[in-house]
């Protein structure tokens, strides 16, 4: 029997493209309802960004930020789920894959599961509607917070943003984990997560010490907004935390994605399918 | 009459039993935000309220009363949904009973079990940790409750012209997030109103959404004169009415346009 010769970059980079036209394809078979699902998670998420526009207009500044910086801070939160649901959803929805038993159809095929998991399922719905309120911050802030463009910026700007991406990520993926064990964490993963991320949404210095301990060293949301936003504003409560936390995003991401892939690892390796 | 409606309350009040995940769920989601809500406000305020110290505990006890009465004013918004898509819609229809009053008895049988294990625990967790004013009299407490239960049925009536819908639309995520949206903003949980610009108080002072949240907090607090209490206990009255009235006509073009889907 022949030995199945593994894929050459170039096959990989085709079967990826063709996972991202069919995921588009599915999407537009259905463009009016996508198009009012998008419409109304953007609405969902704009509602914490009006409330804090209303309670701004009314206060000018809260603990010393203004406006246009606590958007910018929020901006990267909305940016960075963007790009995480655009590459990642495989694992936002592993448990249900799991659950449903398609990891098995995954799993039979001549090609790596993670290859799979993150390539075969692009929620746009969910890109475009985290997208936009991120845009559209971003394009608010982006002249008016005192930021040089430069070659330097923009590289710490990437950086912090797939950083930012690759953390939400590996949270996400942590959950999944559990799911070869089948025990379901789904509940208890997205409390925590959003629950989290809520508090993400300002700056983490206006909380009392222990949350900013948990947004720091547990569920380290603070590297997702306040470390970034902070590298570019500067703002005096910095003097709060330590200064190298401004630099340690992209290095927190890949640290804590490497750690659970390999947890994920040991978990595939004892994986008993729930099918029949 | 009355005792197959309560039958169904009591079956959604066990069933909620049954996913206990949830209302721990629940219940932490209230504190968080409650939590979050009161760092920011506070942050607004600076180190020790300075602004204006009674203002800052008026505020805050504006924040907890709100989320503590958004713990059990959510509403299962895919019963209708739900009941269409798997085809169950016709055979209550068939029922001698009313749908309309299925629904409402479901949706309160939910709520008293969310009053009894999210509600009362969080009640409690607040006094214990948070900084809440008492209500501003007893009579006061009396029309905060009874205002309470008017904003309830404000916010159902409008809720149920929007689950309603789902006899045209069959998905209607899109719409039930956009409605929950607006009543987030609009309704006065999030935010008193009267930090509002103007133009858009005066303009929520025209829709129902007052009378979901701001009305009963205000009431408690103290802030509506005792001589306006009956105006605006009769406002939130009036919008149950014309609501209900919306939703009958609604309800009543849904039904002739009924689809059942599969055999």
């Amino acid at each position: 029997m022949d030995k199945i010769r593994p894929y050459t970059k170039i096959e990989l980079l085709k079967i990826l493209f063709m996972f991202f036209k069919m995921n588009l394809k599915s999407m537009l078979e259905y463009k009016f309802d996508r198009f009012f699902i998008a419409l109304a998670i953007f609405v969902r998420e704009m509602v914490s960004i009006v409330i804090m526009f209303l309670i701004l207009t009314r206060f000018v500044t809260i603990g010393g930020w203004t406006i246009h910086e606590m958007f910018f801070l929020y901006s990267f939160l909305f940016l960075s789920y963007s790009i995480f649901v655009f590459f990642f959803t495989g694992i936002r929805d592993f448990d249900d894959m799991v659950y449903q038993g398609s990891l098995d159809r995954y799993l039979i095929r001549p090609l790596g599961l993670i290859f799979q998991v993150v390539s075969a399922r692009i929620d746009f719905t969910a890109t475009i509607g985290h997208g936009a309120v991120g845009i559209i911050l971003f394009l608010y802030t982006y002249k008016t917070v005192g930021i040089v463009w430069d070659f330097k910026s923009i590289t710490y700007y990437a950086s912090a943003l797939i950083g930012g991406a690759i953390i939400q990520a590996a949270l996400f993926m942590i959950s999944s984990c559990f799911s070869f064990w089948t025990i379901r964490t789904v509940n208890l993963r997205n409390l925590i997560f959003f629950n989290c991320r809520r508090f993400a949404g300002y700056p983490i210095s206006f909380y009392p010490g222990f949350v900013q301990k948990l947004l720091i060293f547990i569920v380290p949301f603070a590297f997702v907004s306040y470390f970034p936003a902070q590298y570019f504003l500067r703002k005096p409560d910095l003097s709060m935390f330590w200064s190298g936390y401004l630099y340690l995003t992209p290095l927190i991401g890949v640290a804590m994605f490497a750690l659970v892939y390999m947890f994920w690892r040991m978990g595939l390796k004892r994986y008993s399918s729930a099918g029949n | 009459m009355i005792k197959p409606y309560l039958a169904i309350a009591k079956k959604s009040f066990q069933n909620n039993l049954a996913y206990r995940a949830d209302y721990y769920a629940g219940l932490i989601n209230t504190l968080i935000l409650i939590f979050v809500n009161i760092a920011i406000w506070k942050a607004i305020y600076g180190e020790d309220g300075s602004y204006d110290g009674v203002q800052l505990k008026i505020v805050l006890t504006y924040i907890v009363l709100g989320f503590l009465m958004q713990s059990f004013f959510i509403m299962d918004d895919y019963f209708i949904q739900n009941k269409i898509t798997n085809g169950l819609i016709s055979s209550d229809l068939l029922k001698p009973i009313s749908f309309r009053m299925l629904v409402f008895s479901y949706n309160l049988g939910a709520a008293g079990f969310k009053i009894l294990m999210n509600l009362i625990p969080a009640i409690f967790i607040s006094l214990l940790f948070f900084e809440f004013l008492p209500p501003f009299s007893m009579s006061m407490f009396v029309f905060f409750i009874l205002s309470l239960c008017l904003g309830y049925l404000v916010l159902y009536c409008l809720n149920f012209i929007v689950w309603v819908t789902a006899f045209w639309f069959y998905q209607t995520f899109s719409l039930v997030t956009i409605k929950d949206a607006l009543i987030a903003v609009l309704s006065g949980a999030l935010i008193p109103l009267w930090f509002m610009p103007t133009w858009l108080y005066n303009f929520i002072k025209m829709t129902p959404f007052d009378s979901i949240y701001y009305i009963p907090i205000t009431i408690y607090l103290g802030q509506t004169p005792s001589n306006e209490i009956l105006t605006v206990l009769l406002k939130q009255v009036l919008w149950i009415a014309l609501l209900t009235v919306i939703g009958h006509f609604i309800w009543k073009a849904a039904t002739k346009k009924l689809v059942v889907q599969g055999g």
